[in-house]
């Protein structure tokens, strides 16, 4: 055996352990407890022996360190996937290989991850890793730092045992009160009784250390490449009015559609690249609100785009490029249009589309209440209307709110009366007190009234409690 | 010639000149029910038309000018619909719409839009497109300038898309003339809401008080 070799050669992390190894870790029998909070594991989850994965995480270290290792990390994922085809990303910076199917190619499992620690070695990359059979432990040694490969399942738990818990990723507050009872390491943890760590934890713990044990499957997303449209086409003469440049893209956003037709697949963005003989590249992006792969569609928004361009040069040559292929059949086309059958119901995803093409993203948005007791914080733009927007308002008792809001308020020059009230608004209703926001340093006292002013406007206006001034706020339109 | 040929469409758009096919037209369509008995009487068809423009001056914003069409087009149910609704579009308001007063009134903002267009000209292009789409139950429109042949394309628009299209402008437009086929200026005095029917088609111009 060789892994078993090369376990207590390079573990010398687990020195110590590889005695607790010999300790009866509780096994997943909830001793006394007759209803067992936590379902047992069916024996069919278990995969056959000869079938068993073998999971290899690789973790980079240098990626924390990038201000969006999102990107880096796929380009990763797509390397790793000469290795394998079952490549699951771990955001932000880890990769699971399940290396089981490869090793009658690659050699026998320590070669195989000998030879893939090389190639990222050989671009660069200091890369932690280790392999196991369950993809969680093999994540939480790469953290650890131990590089080692371990294929039986049993030897899991006495591996695992010398961890300390921040391998595990768990958020704080579960570490610290972890910490509390003075659990500090896997070993600690994995000796407790199942049915006191559900009940104080909860079931996902315990589910997700059976995961770790590989006595749970926990199955992964594979990772699937990001593929995008990119065509170009060239002018023999300059194209100098836009008008005549969105007649002139037609066919690249015909082929754009049929790509994305044959995979079932449409967009929320497409970029769009021109160059000119002697100015910069000009770079145009247009935005959907919904994913479609319309070709009527996809041309009308550049058009509306391309009609707010003004060209600095001829154009020479363009290419149209998509953003990130999304499925179609995801729903997401939903997500805005609603679920109304009619056709005008579905109707105004593409009348947004052209108001933003041609005003711009935030010339067009919605509004959402927000359960916030200042009265400027009870309201917010939000891209998509309707966000948010389940979350009942607090005040919907029947206290008036004004149909406008100002940006901010007005002040109202005093009148002469004893409290400085304006002269040019009769209280009609109120006061109503708001008092909020200490917690944050924006704090309000105010009082507010409806009032009527001279001309016969009626506004919402309120009296500071603290300086006694008063402001406009609002108008009941 | 041109210039006759203009001079016919500014007499067809001006508010004294009543034309016969508008009337039928307007005859066949429903309306929304103000709320306001008052009101209601003098309108054709007993309330708002639901797919015309139509125009209300102001002295000053703060009136109740939204609540006139607000409470008609949401008893309707024309905008909420249990998320499938119609549109109801605001362009160029003067103050941000406030989003606790429209969930009061029963709006479904799943299905309300603001837009902020940058010019008079944007504004007036963004109101057509959205009444001609088809999503929108109305359209509310708050303009300062005035543009004849632009509101006519609203005027069209509102028609083709079925949607009210409603235009909130300053009182200083009264007296010029106007293709919407309701114009109507909105005042408040001691005794209320004072509403002035200043063109009404297949009406009578007529001046309304309201309770407050």
């Amino acid at each position: 055996m060789s892994a078993r070799a090369r376990d207590s050669r390079t573990a010398d992390l687990f020195a110590a352990e590889l005695a607790a190894a010999s300790v009866p870790v509780p096994a997943p029998k909830p001793v006394a407890v007759p209803p067992p909070p936590v379902p047992p594991v069916p024996p069919a989850a278990r995969p056959a022996p000869q079938r068993r994965p073998l999971w290899y995480a690789v973790l980079f270290p240098a990626l924390l360190a990038l201000p969006a290792p999102q990107e880096r990390l796929h380009r990763l994922a797509h390397r790793a996937q000469r290795y394998t085809p079952l490549v699951s990303l771990e955001p932000p910076a880890a990769l699971l290989l399940e290396i089981r199917g490869s090793l009658r190619l690659f050699g026998p499992p320590d070669a195989l991850q000998a030879r893939i620690d090389a190639d990222w070695a050989r671009d660069g990359l200091r890369a932690r890793s280790a392999a196991a059979p369950s993809p969680l432990a093999a994540l939480w040694l790469a953290r650890a730092g131990a590089s080692i490969v371990i294929e039986d399942p049993a030897a899991l738990a006495g591996r695992l045992a010398a961890l300390p818990l921040a391998c595990t990723g768990w958020d704080a507050p579960r570490l610290e009160r972890l910490r509390a009872i003075g659990v500090t390491r896997l070993g600690e943890l994995l000796r407790l009784p199942r049915a006191g760590l559900a009940r104080r934890f909860g079931p996902a713990l315990v589910a997700e250390l059976d995961a770790a044990l590989a006595r749970a499957s926990a199955p992964r997303r594979a990772f699937v490449p990001l593929e995008r449209f990119a065509a170009r086409r060239d002018f023999e003469v300059g194209i100098e009015e836009a008008a005549r440049l969105a007649v002139a893209l037609a066919p690249l956003v015909e082929r754009c559609a049929r790509f994305l037709r044959a995979r079932r697949a449409g967009v929320q963005r497409l970029q769009l690249r021109l160059w000119h003989r002697a100015a910069p590249v000009t770079r145009v992006t247009a935005g959907f609100a919904g994913v479609t792969g319309d070709p009527r569609r996809l041309q009308r928004v550049l058009e509306e785009r391309l009609s707010r361009l003004a060209l600095a040069a001829p154009v020479r040559a363009a290419a149209l490029v998509s953003g990130p292929l999304e499925s179609l059949s995801g729903g997401s086309d939903d997500a805005f249009g609603g679920a109304g059958g009619a056709a005008e119901h579905a109707a105004a995803p593409p009348l947004i589309e052209r108001l933003r093409a041609r005003l711009g993203e935030h010339a067009v948005y919605g509004v959402a209440a927000i359960a916030e007791h200042r009265p400027e914080g009870a309201s917010r733009r939000v891209r998509e209307p309707g966000v948010a927007a389940a979350r009942p308002p607090i005040d919907a008792a029947g206290v008036p709110r004004p149909m406008l809001l100002l940006p901010s308020p007005q002040r109202l020059a005093a009148g002469s009366a004893a409290d400085a009230r304006p002269s040019d608004w009769r209280l009609e209703r109120g006061p109503e007190r708001i008092e909020s926001g200490w917690w944050d340093g924006a704090d309000v006292a105010r009082d507010y009234y409806v009032a009527r002013d001279r001309r016969g406007a009626r506004g919402w206006i309120f009296q500071e409690r603290r300086g006694r001034d008063w402001y406009l706020h609002g108008l009941f339109a | 010639m041109p210039r006759d040929a203009r001079s016919l469409a500014e007499l067809l758009a001006d508010a004294r000149v009543w034309r016969l096919k508008d009337a039928t037209a307007a005859a066949s369509r429903p309306v929304w029910p103000t709320g306001r008995a008052a009101l209601d009487a003098r309108l054709p068809d007993g309330g708002w038309p639901t797919a015309a423009l139509v125009e209300v001056l102001l002295a000053d914003y703060g009136l109740g000018e939204v609540q006139l069409f607000l409470p008609a087009l949401l008893a309707d149910g024309a905008q909420r619909d249990a998320g499938g609704g119609r549109w109801l579009i605001w362009i160029a308001p003067p103050y941000e719409p406030y989003a606790p007063a429209l969930a009061q009134q029963g709006l479904d903002l799943r299905r309300f839009l603001v837009v902020r267009p940058e010019s008079a000209t944007e504004a007036l292009w963004a109101a057509e497109q959205a009444l001609q789409s088809g999503a929108c139950a109305a359209v509310f429109l708050w303009l300062k300038g005035s543009d004849m042949r632009w509101l006519r394309r609203l005027k069209l628009a509102a028609e083709e898309g079925g949607a009210l299209g409603v235009l909130f402008r300053p009182e200083r437009h009264r007296f010029e003339s106007s293709p919407a086929t309701l114009r109507l200026a909105v005042s408040r005095d001691a005794a209320g809401l004072r509403l002035e029917l200043l063109k009404v088609r297949g009406g009578q111009p007529a001046s309304i008080a309201l309770e407050p």
